[in-house]
């Protein structure tokens, strides 16, 4: 049986990401993920809430889509996007071996991810950018 | 519809001048919608002629990349003017971002403001 998702649609902007951390969390919590899983949950979504807003769609208005299924001991999560094509799988590394004065300011979100997830899967399909991760529950 | 942000989102910062450096407590969430409240609070210090700042964040709950940002733009000005940011009670998410980021490498960290606060005496 395929697992059923919630979805939530909304502009693509920094703005929504706190909804969509509500909106996640709704469904989470009851599912026994505990505040700290939670936190880290929703940092995973910010940071591709984030790199969406800002590159997806260039100047013009976009939406991104988060849904989810709650399944027994994980919860599978996926973010489309219909603008640019982008894999985050393929973005570049930030060098952490900088000193203060020469490390970019940018550039951790995609490495605390991948931290984060260990692995997550990325479909450009019919103009869409799907990113997907697969977190775990207790 | 998902409720609207509680206050619980909030970021923040506490300011206490100390003798050579200035005290921030910082608590709540940081993140991309007010990150820039730190770096903005810290520009007001360093205007005023603040070298070393101390971020304590043993209240932050919560740092993504846009508050890092916002660290990294406060210590490489201060550090371009031979002052430091400096850091103490980090633990919990903020903790194991600034690990897996090796900020924390980066950084001067303490346990606990008061070690800072001798650090920079």
């Amino acid at each position: 049986m395929s697992p059923e998702y919630r979805r939530l649609k909304l502009p693509a902007r920094v703005e929504s990401v706190r909804m969509f951390h509500e909106f996640v969390r709704s469904g989470a919590e009851p599912a026994g993920v505990d505040s700290g899983e939670l936190d880290k949950l929703e940092l995973v979504l910010e940071e591709l809430l984030i790199n969406i807003s800002r590159y997806a769609y260039g100047s013009e208005a976009g939406s991104v889509q988060v849904s989810y299924a709650v399944e027994p001991g994980k919860i599978l999560v996926e973010v489309t996007d219909w603008g640019s094509s982008f894999n985050p799988l393929e973005a570049a590394p930030p060098d952490l071996t900088l000193g203060l004065a020469d490390r970019p300011v940018g550039g951790l979100g995609v490495l605390l991810v991948r931290q984060i997830v260990g692995s997550f899967g990325y479909r450009r399909v019919d103009g869409q950018n799907m990113v997907s991760f697969c977190f775990p529950a207790s | 519809m998902p409720s609207p942000p509680s206050s619980d989102n909030l970021l923040n910062i506490e300011a206490t001048q100390l003798e050579k450096a200035v005290l921030l407590k910082v608590s709540g969430r940081m993140d991309a919608e007010n990150a820039t409240d730190f770096d903005q609070a810290c520009e007001v210090w360093i205007s005023k002629g603040a070298k070393h700042l101390i971020a304590d964040l043993n209240d932050l709950r919560y740092v993504s990349s846009m508050g890092l940002r916002s660290f990294l733009v406060v210590a490489q000005k201060l550090k371009s003017s031979s002052g430091s940011l400096v850091f103490c009670g980090l633990s919990g998410l903020p903790r194991q971002v600034f690990e897996m980021t090796r900020l924390i490498d980066l950084f001067p960290v303490y346990e606990t403001s008061q070690q800072a606060i001798e650090a920079l005496r």
